[in-house]
């Protein structure tokens, strides 16, 4: 654990080739805590979000995760560090000119059951219009694609309320890519899904990665499917990020021991898999 | 080219057309039509009796209705000219009286439209957030203690309530506010207000100055004229023309605070200035009406009832629906009781409560929106 946090001052994140990835998003010298009480949440000396790649956080209930991309995403304050954003710190950027560059989808969403799946796709077109302006072309276009991108064009009519939650979930992401923004941040999108929507809305995001290069930080909180579906894991384990990079050399079964308290069998052939057998006595 | 021309085809028709729904349509044209018959049960009616004919062509007489000289003493308070006494009747001491409960009635369910939206609460009014209270108790002291002000009443009616607005809104700040402490500020509040307010009942001694601040604090039209249209006009339309334009604001707003911010509202920012709209326009309704209950809290329910929770359709069918019961209530106040006029809070609170109770019963989740 020591060595880790050595380590993770020192370099900077590197791909299977070793080479150095450039960035979207660096956290830096970090101590996060919230004003409600005095004990400090997320330590962590440095954060990368590598540009063009998907990366998911992954770590146990309560590791910090959440706290983290609040303070990735300006919705907490740090104590302590900065975040930057294609090298500009948060704090310069306007609140609607940073939701044109960071889309963000928080975990728990309510709202009005009455809206329908498009007018709250229009929504996502908040940061790009003025008080007065009406819908133009541009928004339009970008509220298609979103809807087209999710795969919901047929739910454009219905209301929030009638849909299922996983239906839901992918309206809400329909409305931050219509946002139509470089950096997307995502707490646990997949959590409380049945399977098919879990990968239908991990397929959005890869689609969107791929297609756009659309630099994506998503909370995952089954680390089998994190080590499958994204280019780099963060793994945080009681406020602290316990070891970051490619999922290949990030997953070992004493990750899985230290972080998530579970034996568990790594296998890399065919390809990477996490098999976990049973939870491990807590210390 | 061909696609882009559809696209854009498809824009041009939501703009126009996505949120005017036939039912908001017909909605605004029903609200419209009792207003207008309300009204002119409301200038036919009374001491001085006409026939619906006799009124009728005297709203729609031309010598006044042409007549620059008798726009400029309704408006501008110059002196009146020569009229029939019909027309006299009719313009000078029972339209007024109607124009003043329709810009009432608009302000006071825009404002509570605009409160329901920013508290998140479906049970928040213009007055859960202290606004009440605050002019109750600012009336009452003028009329008790600092009787010499009496003439700026309307003002210091609005003043109070935006002081304990203020004051509620301070309390509840705490590196931002909440909904929920909002509303809790504003019922302790109230509560305070209200208790001030019965203090200060012990003190008047004469009955006359009694029944001037209950017509106060129950609302009333009685005795209002084309002064309080000159007090209420400029000011109503402002704030109902700027809530009308922050209508998309207050649907982001109820999407949740998290996600307002992450799209980029200064969330903050927003909320404290339509709390000031809203408090514009119930303080306009205050002004030349009083306290007007259950108003704020129940018109917006029934609109959104019929036409649903977006806020572009909400605001325009409360710009109807308001006017229309406020005119109605009015109605029932002015000639229920024969010879007698109540306030029209006492019906609006004997209507509205059993209504709003009903919807209570009707609706399966309430509170929250």
């Amino acid at each position: 654990m020591a060595q880790n946090k050595t380590q993770m001052t020192q370099e900077r994140i590197t791909d299977s080739d070793g080479v150095a990835v450039e960035s979207a998003l660096v956290g830096e010298d970090l101590s996060l805590s919230y004003p409600t009480t005095e004990e400090t949440i997320v330590e962590c000396a440095r954060l990368d979000i590598p540009q063009n790649a998907v990366t998911a956080l992954v770590g146990p209930n309560g590791s910090g995760k959440s706290t983290l991309l609040k303070s990735l995403s300006n919705h907490l304050e740090p104590e302590r560090g900065t975040v930057r954003i294609h090298g500009k710190e948060l704090d310069t950027f306007d609140r609607k000119e940073l939701a044109r560059e960071l889309g963000v989808l928080s975990q728990e969403n309510d709202s009005l059951g009455s809206i329908t799946v498009e007018d709250l796709i229009y929504h996502g077109r908040y940061p790009h219009r003025g008080f007065f302006d009406s819908v133009s072309e541009e928004d339009h276009a970008a509220v298609e694609r979103a809807l087209e991108l999710a795969g919901i064009e047929d739910l454009r009519d219905a209301e929030l309320g009638q849909l299922s939650g996983g239906q839901k979930q992918l309206a809400w992401i329909a409305m931050v890519l219509a946002q139509d923004t470089d950096v997307l941040l995502l707490d646990e999108p997949t959590t409380f899904l049945d399977v098919h929507h879990q990968f239908r809305v991990l397929e959005t995001i890869r689609q969107l990665n791929e297609e756009k290069g659309v630099t994506v930080a998503v909370i995952l909180h089954d680390i089998a499917q994190a080590a499958r579906f994204a280019d780099y894991l963060v793994a945080m384990h009681d406020g602290e990020l316990y070891d970051w990079g490619p999922p290949e050399e990030v997953v070992t079964e004493q990750l899985l021991a230290d972080v998530f308290g579970v034996e568990a069998t790594v296998q890399h052939e065919p390809e990477l898999q996490v098999l976990p057998r049973r939870a491990l006595p807590e210390r | 080219m061909v696609e882009a021309q559809s696209v854009g085809e498809h824009a041009a028709t939501r703009d126009r057309e996505g949120w005017v729904t036939g039912t908001l349509v017909l909605f605004c044209l029903a609200s419209t039509i009792i207003t207008v018959v309300a009204g002119l049960v409301q200038v036919t009616f009374g001491e001085y009796s006409m026939t619906f004919v006799e009124a009728w062509s005297a709203v729609f007489e031309p010598t006044v209705l042409f007549n620059l000289e008798a726009w400029s003493s309704f408006l501008f308070g110059t002196e009146l000219p020569e009229m029939s006494t019909d027309s006299v009747v009719v313009w000078n001491l029972r339209l007024p009286r109607v124009f003043v409960a329709i810009i009432a009635g608009a302000t006071l369910a825009i404002s509570g439209a605009i409160f329901q939206a920013v508290t998140r609460n479906e049970l928040a009014s213009p007055f859960v957030l202290g606004v009440s209270s605050g002019a109750g108790f600012a009336v009452l002291a003028t009329l008790v203690v600092f009787t010499g002000l009496a003439p700026y009443l309307p003002l210091i009616a609005a003043l109070g309530g935006t002081v304990a607005f203020l004051v509620v809104y301070g309390i509840a700040w705490k590196g931002g506010t909440s909904p929920v402490r909002l509303v809790l500020a504003g019922v302790i509040v109230n509560m305070v207000f209200q208790s001030l307010q019965q203090g200060l009942f012990f003190f008047v001694d004469d009955l006359g100055v009694a029944q001037t601040a209950i017509a106060w604090l129950t609302g009333s039209f009685t005795g209002t004229g084309w002064g309080e249209v000159r007090i209420a006009l400029i000011p109503g339309i402002a704030a109902i023309a700027i809530a009308l334009a922050s209508s998309r604001q207050l649907n982001v707003l109820l999407l949740g605070e998290t996600t307002a911010k992450s799209l980029g509202m200064r969330v903050e920012r927003v909320r404290f200035f339509l709390s000031g709209i809203a408090i514009l326009a119930a303080s306009v309704a205050i002004a030349v009406a009083g306290i007007v209950s259950f108003f704020g809290l129940v018109v917006p329910h029934i609109v959104r009832n019929v036409v649903g929770g977006d806020y572009r359709q909400l605001m325009v069918g409360c710009l109807f629906a308001g006017p229309a019961l406020m005119v109605t209530a009015d109605v029932g106040a002015r000639l229920a009781l024969g010879g007698m006029q109540m306030p029209v809070g006492v019906v609006t609170g004997l209507v509205g409560g059993p209504y709003f109770l009903y919807l209570m019963r009707k609706q399966q989740s309430m509170g929250e929106l």
